[in-house]
């Protein structure tokens, strides 16, 4: 069911952890062990690398809310929390930059689950001394947890958890934490392949989901193949957040085929603003990809090949190839064009490479009965490729020119069946 | 070459359905090379208009609720239609604040009750509901077999069919298909109106009474009054809007559209409510018959004064109804369940995705399939208990539903405003203390 890293190992010199629901609320107790007051919650620092410490107590003492730090705290314990020191400096409690309260921003709700890509809900949270100083080592998502803190606190005591995702493979959502709105690093994001995170934008709600775009946003490569990977309605909710010329920076980094389609899911307005901002080559390819329904061939291709002379020698196409801009999969075929620049034959890229170079394409190019009109639909499409057994098939306009090409992987992605296209973790271990 | 992962049904075009896909697509770019701005296909831009909020509030109406309702009017005439304009008016304020949470923080209300008001409140809720759920869905299916016994089938044939049939669409189909599915599910409930018509009822003096009523002071009265509201407004359509809303994906910035929907789902559902009033008071009441039981007592009981069609109409109505609860019920359990305790949920996850959120599915269906099928089951004392439970439940969900709905950390500029809070207010404290009534008597009735 749970697919949770187990971690207490014995290296890391865990001491007993406590859980979080065990300690607050709990008496706040002074050095001789009277009592001062309640403790409302722990504050955590989380700009910290590995086990974020506990940098404070938020406490109740006579209808105010203050703040004790953390090296007044003598010990955590079952139900209280005894304080150290003669004068006890205390202040009001105000919310700093960095620190989240861990019952109130981070127990019960989502977090992300680093290692198995997927989102876990903290139903409690393990506390333990590191190095001399109470940090936080791990969430506990699994159902014993619930129950001990569903329990009278004497009763849920008794329950032991020997599981809990250590706090290496967790990222929390700080959204919500109003001074750690703007600042959220979570570098552990990163690790994870585009898929993933798009997984995961898709399994969260809006303001967590843009909390995960946000944090990839300063890597603009991941960001706009974490867009790629978004199912359309995300990408245009995210889109809509952000500015013409933002949604254009990202709409440039994009397949053009894949930029298509979620320009196609734009408003008009919306839709000719951000053309508008894009670079000129990118614009004109968007352009004739957008004149074309979606559902056909048309509006499947990807308006980069590679279409040469039927007279170069296949020395000269190879070497074109190497030179080529356009994405791998549209380079599994170059395509050979008469004297008015229809399509006279496609050679693969391995019939290529074993014939010699001084060939003339004309020569060694199979004749194109494999060719797709723009207006095929995807029928036509699946057929025409899997008889011919092409990685590549041409698309042509009515005159028989080559507008574009739509590879494998493209008719894969349509033909695939529902409920195959979701798998939460797909690159994750299983 | 990259790898994708696309979950999306809506514009990456599905192998199904492709020929008319690609006829619309040529359509449209015919249309778009004609200069016009995009257009939108009114007739399907409509149909994708209607969702959860159709889906919740008709699955109310459930057999349960034709029952209480057929009772209004058998027993009082018209003197209880009046009742549904305020339940109405209530009915959509609530369906809005759970309409506009879930589209707005993008999670379902048992996700935010634990994340607000901690795991225990989270705990006696789910378990209250799951109570009730099972309790419904279990009447809902006695109420399929009833449907189907009209036309000579023996429930213990017709239920484990519904259920299968009802299993496999929640759990196998994604979540377009069910809710295409849910939404056809309420075409049977144009039946009503149907038999209403064929009733042949004094419209004028339907219309006196709606507005003009006359109120009895029986306890009769008051009690029918009290379990027509309770009846109509039931904690399980919060559940399920909310949850649908998520799932489907609707944003704030499709608010506008979504609230319209909740708005017109709410007032066809309690149309419907209000057609069966009609039918049953122009016919069962008019005649005598004051005492219906159970929605197939009604169907049956029209036919000498509406003739065989009514009660095939009655029929038809019920099967809908119920089956869409039957279906709708075991979805929230497992919404509930999976959002309280963190699992992966939707429906358009398969069982090896989302264990805990089919398993629920599964218990939920399989329980009060197999309970229905029970003969002689005394359906009034299961839907007895269900009372009590549900009355208890519905106030505590009502006020976290205010609760949050004006909280201006979870929902910003959306938050409930002044004048809206306040009427918000007033029909959580009123339904609350109908409902908590329904519960005092319900208990004192049958202690």
């Amino acid at each position: 069911m749970e697919r949770e890293t187990a971690s207490a190992s014995p290296d890391r010199a865990v001491a007993p952890t406590l859980h979080l629901s065990m300690v607050v609320p709990g008496t706040l107790l002074d050095r001789a062990g009277e009592q001062l007051g309640r403790v409302d919650d722990l504050i955590v620092r989380l700009d910290d690398r590995g086990y974020p410490p506990i940098s404070g107590l938020r406490v109740r003492l006579a209808e105010r809310e203050l703040f004790v730090p953390a090296d007044h705290i003598a010990a955590l314990e079952f139900g209280q929390v005894r304080l150290a020191g003669e004068h006890l400096h205390m202040r009001r409690f105000e919310r700093r930059p960095g620190e989240v309260l861990l019952r109130k921003d981070v127990l019960d709700r989502q977090l992300i689950n680093v290692d198995g890509a997927r989102l876990v809900r903290a139903n409690d949270i393990e506390l333990a001394q590191v190095d001399g100083v109470w940090r936080v080592i791990g969430v506990d998502t699994t159902l014993k947890g619930a129950l001990r803190r569903l329990l009278p606190r004497r009763f849920g005591a008794r329950i032991t958890t020997e599981q809990f995702l250590d706090w290496a493979s967790v990222e929390p959502f700080v959204g919500h934490v109003p001074t750690l709105r703007l600042r959220v690093p979570h570098p552990k994001l990163a690790t994870l392949h585009p898929a993933q995170i798009a997984d995961l934008v898709e399994a969260a709600s809006h303001s967590e989901g843009e909390e995960i775009i946000e944090a990839v946003g300063s890597d603009r490569e991941l960001e706009a193949d974490v867009f790629e990977e978004l199912d359309p309605q995300h990408q245009v909710e995210f889109l809509h957040e952000r500015s013409d010329a933002e949604a254009a920076q990202v709409l440039a980094t994009m397949e053009p085929d894949d930029a298509a389609d979620l320009l196609d899911d734009l408003d008009d307005e919306r839709r000719q603003a951000v053309l508008e901002l894009l670079p000129h080559v990118q614009r004109r390819k968007l352009r004739v990809l957008l004149g074309h329904d979606p559902a056909t061939a048309g509006g499947l291709m990807s308006p980069d090949f590679l279409a040469l002379s039927a007279e170069t020698t296949v020395g000269a196409a190879l070497d074109r190839v190497r030179a080529a801009q356009c994405p791998d999969e549209a380079l599994g075929a170059v395509f050979a064009l008469d004297g008015e620049g229809h399509l006279s034959g496609t050679a693969s890229l391995p019939a290529l490479l074993r014939e010699p170079s001084e060939k003339r394409l004309v020569d060694v190019a199979q004749p194109v009965a494999a060719q797709l009109d723009v207006e095929a639909d995807f029928e036509e499409v699946a057929r025409v490729m899997a008889d011919f057994n092409l990685m590549v098939a041409p698309v042509v306009d009515e005159a028989g020119r080559p507008v574009g090409v739509v590879t494998v992987d493209d008719v894969l992605e349509v033909m695939l069946p529902t409920g195959w296209r979701r798998r939460f973790g797909l690159l994750g271990s299983e | 070459m990259s790898v994708r992962v696309r979950a999306d049904e809506h514009s990456a075009p599905q192998p199904r359905g492709r020929a008319l896909r690609a006829g619309l697509g040529r359509l449209r770019q015919v249309l778009a090379l004609r200069g016009r701005p995009r257009p939108r296909l009114r007739l399907l831009a409509l149909l994708g208009f209607l969702g959860p909020g159709l889906i919740a509030a008709n699955a109310g109406n459930d057999a349960g609720g034709i029952a209480t309702y057929a009772s209004d009017g058998a027993r009082y005439g018209y003197g209880l239609l009046w009742v549904m304009i305020p339940i109405t008016v209530s009915l959509v304020v609530v369906q809005e604040m759970a309409a506009r949470m879930g589209a707005v923080t993008g999670k379902g209300l048992a996700e935010l009750i634990r994340e607000q008001f901690g795991v225990r409140w989270s705990a006696v809720a789910s378990v209250a509901f799951l109570l009730t759920s099972i309790g419904i869905c279990t009447s809902d299916f006695v109420g399929t077999g009833a449907a189907l016994g009209l036309a000579g089938v023996p429930a213990q044939v017709s239920v484990p069919l519904a259920a299968i049939a009802i299993w496999a669409l929640v759990v196998r189909g994604s979540y377009k298909v069910a809710e295409r599915i849910f939404l056809a599910m309420t075409i049977p409930f144009l039946a009503y109106p149907v038999a209403a018509i064929l009733a042949h009822p004094h419209w004028g003096e339907v219309a006196r009474q709606s507005v003009a009523p006359s109120i009895h002071l029986s306890s009769t009265y008051i009690l029918l009054f009290i379990a027509t509201a309770g009846t109509t407004i039931t904690p399980y359509m919060q559940l399920y809007l909310q949850s649908a809303v998520v799932e489907r994906g609707i944003g704030p910035e499709r608010l506008g559209a979504e609230r319209a929907e909740v708005i017109s789902g709410s007032l066809f559902a309690n149309l419907i409510a209000a057609f069966i009033i009609i039918a049953t008071g122009a016919t069962l009441f008019l005649h005598g018959r004051h005492d219906v039981g159970t929605a197939a007592d009604a169907a049956r009981a029209l036919k000498p004064f509406a003739g065989q069609y009514a009660e095939l109409l009655f029929g038809i109505g019920l099967l809908g109804a119920s089956l869409l609860a039957a279906a709708v019920l075991p979805v929230t359990g497992a919404y509930v369940i999976a959002e309280a305790l963190g699992y992966e949920k939707g429906l358009s996850r398969d069982p090896r995705e989302a264990p805990v959120f089919v398993g629920a599915i599964t218990v939920i269906i399989a329980v009060s399939a197999l309970v229905a099928m029970i003969p002689g089951i005394p359906v009034i004392g299961l839907l007895v208990g269900v009372q009590i439970v549900n009355g208890a439940l519905l106030p505590i969900v009502l006020v976290f539903i205010w609760r949050l709905a004006r909280n201006r950390e979870l929902l910003g500029e959306h938050r409930n405003r002044r004048g809206f809070d306040l009427l918000a207010a007033g029909t959580v404290l009123w339904t609350s203390t109908l409902s908590l009534a329904l519960l005092v008597i319900t208990i004192l009735q049958f202690a």
